[in-house]
C-alpha cells in the first residue's frame, strides 16, 4: 500500500494547476439557467483548447490517456478551483465512454470530437413514466424501416434535453423477447420535428429536466450503439460511469461546501458550541470517507477494467451526506439558509434529488445487497 | 384518563377538516403560492367562524375554548397547507393573552379574535411568519426575558423564503422598539411553540397520506412500489415520527389548558418531536415519490418547504432537546 502520489502524478497535478492558474474558471452565474449553461459551455471550450476536456479518454480520441489516479486528481483539482461542471458533462462522462466501449470506428470518428469541444451537447433518454427504477421496463419502441429505425414513445426526467443535439436513447426493438433482451441503444438526433421537448419544473423552481415526446422519430441504422438486443448491457456501461465517474468531482464540491460552512461557524461563534463542532466533525469524517472510498474504487476498476457495483456505495454516501450538510447549514447559519436566493437554501432543495437521480438510494442498496454481498434475490 | 379529544372537540376538528378539504385544495394553495397572495375570502370566512379567537377569553371577545381546540384547528390547517394569517394571528393572540398588559389585551384581543386585525409573533433575530404584513407584532427575546409589541404593517423587513405558501418577516432589532409587555413572556413563547407543533403534525399527516396512496398505486417491476420492504419501512418510520409528534403535541396542548406547571417541558417535547418529524417525514415523502416527488407539480415539496420553516421557528429540535436536559436537571 502506498498512499502518496507518484512523481508522474505530481507532475500531472502541477501542470494542471499551472493551467488553471492562467485559465481560472470564474464564477458561474446562479440566477439564470441559460446563462449558467452558456458559462459552462464556454468553460468546457476553454478546457478543450487546453487539452483538458476529457483526460480519462484515450489520446487517440482527444483525451490524455490519464490513469485512473490522474483522472481522480483532475476532478479534485477542478473541484478545488471552484470550476463548474462542463456543459457537456453527460457527453464527457456518460456518452463518450459508452461510445468508446461499444462504438464502431465510424461512430467514434463521428461523435467523440464534438463531445469534447461541447459543440454537440448530449442528454440521457433512459427513464420513462413507467420505467424509472425498473429501467428494463422501457416501452418506447423502435421499428426498423429500411436503413432507419422509427421511434415512438415518451421519455421523462431528461436533463439538459433543451440544449442537446444528441440523446442516448434506450428503446425496445423486440417486443417478443424477454424484458432485458429486447432493448437496443441508439444515438438519436434531437433536432427533428418528431422530438418534442416539454420542460418540467423541479422543486427548486428551475426546469433542469424535461419530458420528451417521440412521434416516429427517425434514427439511421448506423446510429445503433452495440448490436440489436444489446441495449441493456450498453446502458449498464453508461450507468456504471454515472455512479462512479462523477465521484471525485462531487466529493470535492462537498469538501468545499463543508469548508465554507466551517468558516461561517467560526465567524458567528457557533464553532464553540460542542454540538455544532461534533456535527461538523461528522461531516468531515463522511467527506473524507467518501474520498478514500472513491480512491479504493479506483483499484477495483484497475482490476476489473470497469467500475463495479461498489460505485453504488459512494453515490449513496455522497447523496446522504450532501443532504445532511445543507440541513446542518440551516442550524448553523440560521434564517439566511432558508432565504430564497441563498446558495444553501438552493442546495437544501436541490440535494433532495440526489438520492433519486442516477438510481434511487433504495435501488443502490438493493444492488449492494444482491451484487456485492450476494444475498438471495426475492 | 382519556388521551383523546372529547366528542365536541372531535366535531370541531372534523368540521374544520371538511371545510378545508373543500375550500383549501392543494390546487388553490399552489395558485396562491405562485401568485404570492393569500386567499383573503377564505380567511374572512374562518374569522367569521371564530377560528383565530377560539382560545381567546370570552371577556375579550374570543370563543373561550382552549388550546386543545386551537391546536386541533391548526393541525387541520397544516394538513390543508392553509395559506393566510391564521397561525400567526392565533399565536399573536396567545402571546398577548399571556404577556400583554390589560390595555394591550383590551386593544388587540377582540380585534385579533374577530379577524378584524391580523397579528404575528416571533423571536428577536429570527424569521417571523407574517411578521412584515400584520397589524400587530409581538417580538420576544429568545430567553423569554422580555417582549415588545409593535403596530403597523412593516414593523419589520419582509423576507422571501423558500416557502412561498406563507409570508415572512425577519426580526432585527425590534426589541428596542414598540411597547413593553409586562406579562409572562416565557409562557407566551411556550404556547406559540405548541401551536406551531400542531401545524407540523398536520403537515406530517398529510404527506404520509399522500405517500401511502402513491406507493400503493405506483408500479415498478410489475408490482406496487409499496410492496417493497424498503418502501414499507420508510412509510412505517414516517408513521412513527408523525404519531410521536402528535402524542407529544396533544399532551402539550392539554398542559397549556390544564397543567401550566408542565407546559415548559411539554412544549419542548412537542416541538422537538414535531420539528424532527416535520423535516424527516416530508423529505421521506419526496423520496418515496421518486422523480415525481422532485417536481413542482407534485405538491409534496410545498410541505417540505413549510416544514423547514416551521421546524426552525421557535427552536429546532436540537435546541429543545438541550432545553429539556436543562429543565430536567434543574
Ligand atoms: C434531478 C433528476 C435528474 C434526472 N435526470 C435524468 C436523466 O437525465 N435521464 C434519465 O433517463 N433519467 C433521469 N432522472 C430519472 C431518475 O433516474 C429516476 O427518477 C429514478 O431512477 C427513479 O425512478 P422513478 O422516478 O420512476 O421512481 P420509482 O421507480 O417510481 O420509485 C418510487 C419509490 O419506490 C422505490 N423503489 C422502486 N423500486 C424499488 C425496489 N425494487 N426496492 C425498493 N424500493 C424501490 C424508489 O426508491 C422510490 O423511493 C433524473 C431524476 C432526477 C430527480
Amino acid at each position: 500500500m502506498d498512499l502518496t502520489f507518484s512523481e508522474e502524478e505530481i507532475e500531472f497535478r502541477d501542470e494542471l494547476r499551472d493551467w488553471l492558474g492562467s485559465n481560472p474558471p470564474g464564477e458561474e452565474p446562479r440566477s439564470d439557467q441559460d446563462a449558467a449553461f452558456a458559462f459552462r459551455k464556454e468553460w468546457q471550450n476553454s478546457l478543450f483548447e487546453g487539452g483538458w476536456a476529457a483526460v480519462h479518454w484515450p489520446r487517440e480520441y482527444g483525451g490524455r490517456d490519464a490513469s485512473l489516479m490522474q483522472s481522480a486528481i483532475f476532478f479534485e483539482e477542478m473541484g478545488r478551483a471552484n470550476a463548474p461542471l462542463p456543459a457537456n458533462g453527460l457527453g464527457l462522462i456518460l456518452a463518450g465512454p459508452t461510445i468508446i466501449a461499444w462504438g464502431s470506428d465510424q461512430q467514434k470518428d463521428r461523435f467523440l470530437l464534438p463531445i469534447l469541444s461541447a459543440e454537440e451537447i448530449w442528454c440521457q433518454g433512459f427513464s420513462e413514466p413507467e420505467a424509472g427504477s425498473d429501467l428494463a421496463a422501457v416501452k418506447t419502441k423502435a421499428v426498423q424501416d429500411g436503413d432507419e429505425w422509427v421511434v415512438t414513445g415518451q421519455k421523462v426526467w431528461t436533463s439538459v434535453a433543451q440544449y442537446s443535439k444528441w440523446c442516448m436513447l434506450v428503446a425496445r426493438t423486440d417486443p417478443e423477447a424477454a424484458k432485458h433482451k429486447g432493448l437496443s441503444y441508439f444515438l438519436m438526433d434531437m433536432e427533428q420535428e418528431a422530438v418534442q421537448i416539454r420542460p418540467l419544473v423541479q422543486i427548486t423552481g428551475e426546469a433542469e429536466f424535461n419530458e420528451l415526446f417521440l412521434e416516429e422519430a427517425r434514427i439511421p441504422a448506423d446510429n445503433m450503439l452495440g448490436g440489436e438486443g444489446d441495449g441493456w448491457n450498453v446502458a449498464l456501461t453508461t450507468l456504471m460511469n454515472e455512479r462512479s465517474g462523477l465521484g471525485f468531482f462531487l466529493q470535492t464540491q462537498l469538501r468545499r461546501a463543508l469548508d465554507r460552512l466551517v468558516e461561517d461557524a467560526k465567524e458567528n461563534g457557533q464553532i464553540d458550541d460542542p454540538v455544532v463542532a461534533q456535527a461538523l466533525g461528522e461531516m468531515h469524517v463522511r467527506t473524507e470517507t467518501l474520498r478514500l472510498l472513491a480512491y479504493r474504487g479506483l483499484s477495483i476498476i484497475e482490476q476489473h477494467g470497469q467500475p463495479g457495483p461498489e460505485g453504488s456505495l459512494t453515490k449513496w454516501l455522497w447523496s446522504e451526506t450532501n443532504q445532511m450538510l445543507s440541513q446542518l447549514a440551516v442550524g448553523i447559519r440560521g434564517a439566511k439558509s432558508l432565504t430564497e436566493g441563498d446558495p444553501w437554501a438552493y442546495d437544501l432543495l436541490r440535494s433532495r434529488g440526489n438520492s433519486i437521480e442516477g438510481g434511487t438510494t433504495e435501488i443502490l442498496k438493493n444492488i449492494v445487497a444482491e451484487r456485492v454481498l450476494g444475498l438471495p434475490r426475492k | 384518563m382519556k388521551f383523546d379529544f372529547t366528542e365536541d372537540q372531535h366535531e370541531i376538528k372534523r368540521t374544520a377538516k371538511d371545510l378545508l378539504a373543500a375550500r383549501s385544495t392543494l390546487e388553490k394553495q399552489r395558485e396562491a403560492a405562485e401568485a404570492g397572495e393569500y386567499d383573503l375570502a377564505l380567511w374572512a370566512e374562518l374569522a367569521d367562524l371564530g377560528w383565530p379567537g377560539v382560545a381567546v377569553e370570552e371577556a375579550f371577545g374570543g370563543g373561550g375554548l382552549g388550546y386543545v381546540e386551537l391546536a386541533g384547528l391548526l393541525e387541520e390547517a397544516g394538513y390543508a397547507l392553509l395559506n393566510g394569517p391564521f397561525l400567526s394571528t392565533a399565536i399573536c393572540a396567545a402571546a398577548i393573552s399571556e404577556a400583554g398588559s390589560d390595555s394591550q389585551k383590551e386593544e388587540w384581543l377582540g380585534r385579533l379574535a374577530s379577524g378584524e386585525a391580523t397579528g404575528a409573533f416571533g423571536l428577536e433575530g429570527e424569521i417571523v411568519p407574517d411578521g412584515a404584513s400584520s397589524d400587530v407584532v409581538v417580538v420576544a427575546a429568545p430567553d423569554g426575558s422580555s417582549a415588545r409589541l409593535l403596530t403597523g404593517e412593516g414593523a419589520m423587513p419582509a423576507l422571501q423564503t423558500i416557502d412561498p405558501t406563507r409570508r415572512y418577516g425577519i426580526a432585527e432589532g425590534e426589541l428596542a422598539e414598540g411597547e413593553e409587555m409586562p406579562g409572562d413572556v416565557a409562557a407566551a413563547i411556550d404556547l406559540a411553540t405548541v401551536l406551531v407543533s400542531a401545524e407540523l403534525v398536520g403537515v406530517c399527516r398529510r404527506v404520509l397520506d399522500m405517500t401511502v396512496e402513491y406507493v400503493k398505486d405506483r408500479k415498478q417491476f410489475g408490482r406496487p412500489v409499496g410492496s417493497f420492504q424498503a418502501v414499507q419501512h420508510r412509510c412505517a418510520q414516517m408513521l412513527l415520527s408523525t404519531e410521536g409528534a402528535r402524542a407529544t403535541t396533544y399532551f402539550a396542548a392539554w398542559a397549556a389548558d390544564s397543567d401550566r406547571e408542565r407546559l415548559p417541558e411539554a412544549a419542548s417535547l412537542a416541538k422537538s418531536a414535531a420539528s424532527k418529524a416535520g423535516v424527516e417525514v416530508t423529505a421521506s415523502a419526496i423520496q418515496a415519490h421518486g422523480g415525481i416527488g422532485f417536481t413542482w407539480e407534485a405538491d409534496v415539496h410545498w410541505f417540505f418547504k413549510r416544514a423547514e420553516l416551521d421546524a426552525a421557528f421557535l427552536g429546532s429540535s436540537g435546541e429543545h432537546d438541550r432545553r429539556l436536559t436543562a429543565l430536567l436537571s434543574s
